[in-house]
């Protein structure tokens, strides 16, 4: 599967390998910085740290500054190159990816946000148990989504988008939950309606990582598999 | 440590340029002294032939009283022509000869007096009589024209002691007497170009040798143009290319470089021994220069054919226009200013060809001016050479008369050529 | 029999989707030589009614050379021999009773230089209907004429000087004329070869947008080395390599997405 990287690496224009390369290696930075600030926001919450989830807050622009910048490379690649086929894929899907590796960003900007509401609100810590669990699960799956893009390995992102459908069915019960609470204790609406908010980010995390991978598949295969039967898209990545 | 190698190389290379300049200016002016060299040459030639040729357009006439009398003439009646033609001119003129110088008593004295004017004067009279022939008993001024050895004293010894031609000092005082007299002057030599060659100087022309020269160039352009045309464009379009064209092709080559008079034999060995064609004539010289000029339009119609760019045949093949269309509509309108420009230099090389001419008889000495391709003629070359070898001081004067006519033909077609080329030729 | 030996011996399938229903023109078992060397290995491939197909591949992939038997212009090259079958609305054009003459009125070509016959502007586009004999009187020539020039875009531009030779023409101007000359016969196919190679941006975007506008009434097939011109103009695209058919499909399937492996490394600029 380290087969796509050699090939990009073998134009005749090894300045255009450059480019593509380094895009390449942009993307996996941001995907790095977002993993980050997505772990720093869970942890100031485990350890209830309100300055530390303020902290993550003011940092997103540097996720903004990576999205614009790559998608300028990117222009400018498709401006000066007129890529083709696997080149054309990549750079597109590479556009695509930032696009939503900066909405998981803003995601996350959110959701530290509220977690810093809640922390000043100063609500029971079992209170985020469950949130913390899913919380970790999609760190995985978004750590596992960049480790898919980095090597372009399509069979592992079928799994991972596999992964990503079992932790949606989740947060149904986890908003279920959130609204037994509210039911139980109308006091606690206010802390528990962040949560919600919170949880809905998360989920929303997960779909960009789906996304992602998608363009993972997209890009290696040149088949567009979003809104397919996840057997379907099974079938395609086997095929040849 | 770079700056130094880059200070080493800029002294280098600018020792180096001086160098590269001075070889050029070294060449250029060996190319400057060549062409004056040339140059030089070529105006030494023209001057000689200029001042030997130019007093050849000139002609001393001798003025005189003539009396057409019927006794001296030994006839009756001026409109009968057969009497006319066997009347006796000769002594016609030397009587008015005597007449108009008395003192002149011996034998001798009388000899010289009858050599100032032209030995063939009699046919001149003649002529006049034959076409007026109401002057026979009437005395009327003329003008006579003068022997050769009188022009030639006339135009380069007059006043002086130099001795131009056989002239005795009897006819020199005549001279200066009918100069005295205002009874001497030259005039523009239309001889020279109505009579064919004579014997004698003052009546040569070189209307037969051009007449000669044009109605061989005529057989000539009528065989080699369509020929050569012809094979160079079966050769270059339509011929397979194998060995046997690769063998004609060199062979072709290889004619254009065989010495003319080769041709001139293979014409005597054919055409008069074989087939008994007559010697001399114009027919027999233009089939023998066609043969020499052929290569030459061969080649440089191949070389037009082939500069036509293959763009075009493949346009003319892609429109769907056959070989044959493609040929006649598109390369030879393109190729024709070259295909044209090669046959004029052929044939101002047949023009001035000789050897082969010898050869086929052409060398002969004809008095009358042809006016078929089967009279006999000589070409004008040849009656240069003719002329060349004969011993008259006056013959030099109109060899070199002859030569700046030839000349003139020749610079005259090679600036059509290249008219031609001009006017025809076409940018794609 | 010896046929089919050659063709296994020279083994290969070609990817993607080189026949159609119902094509214009239709090879099979195509073999080009020159001489002993061989250009062209068993090509099959179909050209499909009023489409576009673009041939690319690297130098000297044969290209050129399968577009020239489409018309034979081939024939005009002794060394050169086909094999195999061409078919045009199903006749053999290679037949015996083929005329060549009236296979190129009806398959028309168009060059990579253009080549306007050092003539008129009303000449070059008049001379084909000529020479078939299409038309009786002088106003049908003159009609064919207006009609194919303005058909190529050039009518307004050289209605005033039909008289004045087409070599001083721009060479984008000189290229529609040649297309004009061309489609004056009204043939069924034409063919182009590189018609764009030799002229500036803006002359090659007149010749393509004139492309895409016959295509509603001839077949076109092209060859290019331009991709971006083959994705512009054509529907259908066919990657040669090394004188074989290595895959076509349509157009916009072969620039994002090819099948076989040389064609993503040629097309995304690999080998040369």
């Amino acid at each position: 599967m380290s087969e796509k990287k050699t090939i990009i690496g073998t134009h005749i224009s090894k300045q255009f390998d450059q480019e593509l390369e380094d895009i390449r290696e942009r993307v996996l930075q941001m995907g790095g910085l977002v993993e980050e600030q997505f772990g720093r926001v869970m942890t100031a919450l485990m350890d209830g740290d309100a300055d530390q989830a303020a902290l993550v807050a003011a940092e997103d622009y540097k996720i903004n500054q990576f999205e614009m910048e790559i998608d300028e490379e990117c222009v400018l690649i498709l401006a000066r190159r007129q890529p083709t086929a696997s080149d054309l894929r990549l750079v597109v899907a590479v556009t695509k990816c930032i696009r939503d590796l900066e909405r998981i960003g803003d995601e996350t900007e959110r959701m530290a946000r509220m977690i810093q509401n809640s922390i000043e609100i100063e609500s029971p810590e079992n209170y985020y148990k469950g949130f913390l669990a899913a919380g970790e699960s999609i760190r995985k799956l978004l750590q596992s989504t960049l480790d898919c893009f980095a090597r372009m390995d399509v069979m592992s992102a079928v799994k991972q988008m596999r992964e990503a459908y079992i932790i949606d069915r989740e947060f149904h019960s986890m908003t279920k939950q959130l609204v037994d609470r509210m039911k139980k204790d109308p006091e606690s609406i206010t802390s528990a309606l962040d949560m919600m908010w919170a949880t809905r980010c998360l989920e929303k995390v997960g779909d960009h990582c789906v996304n992602i991978l998608e363009n993972v598949v997209y890009s290696v295969k040149g088949q567009d598999v979003r809104h397919q039967h996840l057997d379907e898209v099974e079938e395609t990545v086997k095929q040849s | 440590m770079t700056t130094d190698v880059d200070k080493h190389n800029l002294e280098k290379r600018r020792a180096h340029i001086k160098k590269r300049y001075k070889a050029e200016r070294r060449f250029r002016s060996f190319g400057i002294a060549a062409v004056s060299f040339g140059l030089l040459c070529v105006v030494i030639l023209f001057t000689d032939i200029i001042g030997k040729g130019m007093g050849a357009f000139r002609q001393t006439y001798v003025q005189m009283e003539m009396t057409f009398d019927a006794n001296t003439l030994g006839i009756t009646d001026a409109n009968d022509q057969a009497q006319v033609k066997g009347a006796n001119f000769g002594g016609l003129v030397k009587k008015n000869l005597r007449d108009a110088y008395p003192q002149y008593k011996t034998r001798k004295d009388k000899k010289a007096l009858y050599g100032i004017v032209s030995s063939e004067i009699g046919l001149i009279l003649r002529d006049d009589l034959l076409a007026n022939p109401e002057k026979l008993g009437t005395t009327e001024t003329i003008w006579l024209l003068a022997d050769d050895d009188i022009d030639m004293h006339y135009k380069y010894a007059l006043g002086t002691d130099k001795q131009v031609g056989r002239i005795s000092e009897l006819q020199k005082n005549i001279v200066d007497e009918l100069h005295a007299a205002g009874k001497v002057e030259k005039r523009f030599n239309r001889l020279f170009f109505t009579n064919a060659a004579s014997r004698e100087p003052e009546l040569a022309g070189i209307k037969g040798a051009l007449m000669g020269s044009f109605l061989t160039l005529i057989v000539t352009l009528i065989l080699s143009f369509p020929i050569g045309i012809a094979t160079a464009i079966y050769l270059e379009e339509f011929a397979p290319k194998n060995k046997i064209t690769d063998f004609i092709e060199v062979n072709i080559n290889n004619l254009a470089a065989v010495p003319s008079i080769i041709f001139g034999l293979l014409g005597l060995a054919i055409f008069i021994n074989f087939f008994g064609v007559p010697r001399s004539v114009p027919l027999v010289g233009g089939l023998v220069l066609a043969l020499m000029t052929l290569p030459t339009i061969i080649i440089s119609s191949r070389a037009a054919i082939k500069a036509v760019p293959p763009s075009i045949r493949e346009a003319a093949y892609g429109m769907g226009a056959s070989k044959m269309q493609t040929v006649t509509h598109h390369v030879l309108p393109l190729a024709m200013p070259g295909m044209l420009t090669g046959t004029i230099i052929g044939m101002a090389q047949a023009l001035g060809e000789t050897a082969p001419l010898l050869m086929i008889g052409m060398v002969a000495f004809i008095v009358d001016v042809p006016s078929s391709i089967t009279d006999s003629a000589t070409v004008l070359p040849v009656q240069i050479f003719l002329w060349a070898d004969s011993p008259e001081r006056a013959f030099i004067e109109r060899t070199s008369a002859a030569i700046m006519v030839l000349l003139a033909f020749l610079i005259v077609m090679n600036s059509f050529a290249v008219w031609l080329r001009k006017k025809l030729e076409r940018r794609w | 029999m010896n046929m089919s030996e050659h063709t296994q011996q020279n083994e290969h399938k070609t990817e993607g989707t080189p026949l159609l229903d119902d094509p214009r023109m239709s090879t099979r078992g195509v073999d080009v030589f020159y001489g002993d060397k061989q250009a062209i290995f068993n090509v099959d491939l179909d050209i499909g009614k009023n489409q576009v197909l673009a041939m690319i591949g690297p130098s000297g992939c044969g290209k050129s050379t399968f577009l020239r038997c489409l018309n034979r212009m081939n024939d005009t090259i002794d060394i050169c021999k086909v094999t195999g079958s061409i078919s045009l609305d199903g006749e053999d054009i290679y037949d015996r009773k083929i005329d060549v003459v009236e296979l190129r009125a009806r398959v028309g070509m168009v060059f990579q230089k253009p080549n306007p016959f050092p003539k008129s502007i009303y000449e070059n586009v008049a001379y084909g209907p000529r020479i078939h004999g299409l038309v009786d009187h002088k106003v049908d020539l003159d009609e064919i004429v207006e009609k194919s020039l303005v058909r190529c875009g050039l009518w307004k531009e050289v209605r005033d000087r039909l008289d004045q030779p087409a070599t001083g023409l721009s060479g984008g101007q000189q290229q529609r004329l040649c297309i004009a000359r061309a489609i004056a016969i009204n043939p069924e196919v034409v063919l182009m070869d590189e018609p764009c190679s030799a002229l500036d941006p803006i002359a090659t975007a007149t010749v393509e947008e004139l492309i895409s506008e016959l295509s509603e009434r001839f077949t076109i097939s092209i060859v290019t080395h331009s991709m971006q011109q083959a994705a512009r103009v054509s529907q259908r695209t066919a990657y040669f390599h090394l004188g074989k058919l290595i895959e076509v499909g349509d157009t916009d399937q072969i620039f994002t997405n090819p099948t076989h492996q040389l064609t993503e490394e040629y097309i995304t600029g690999r080998i040369g």
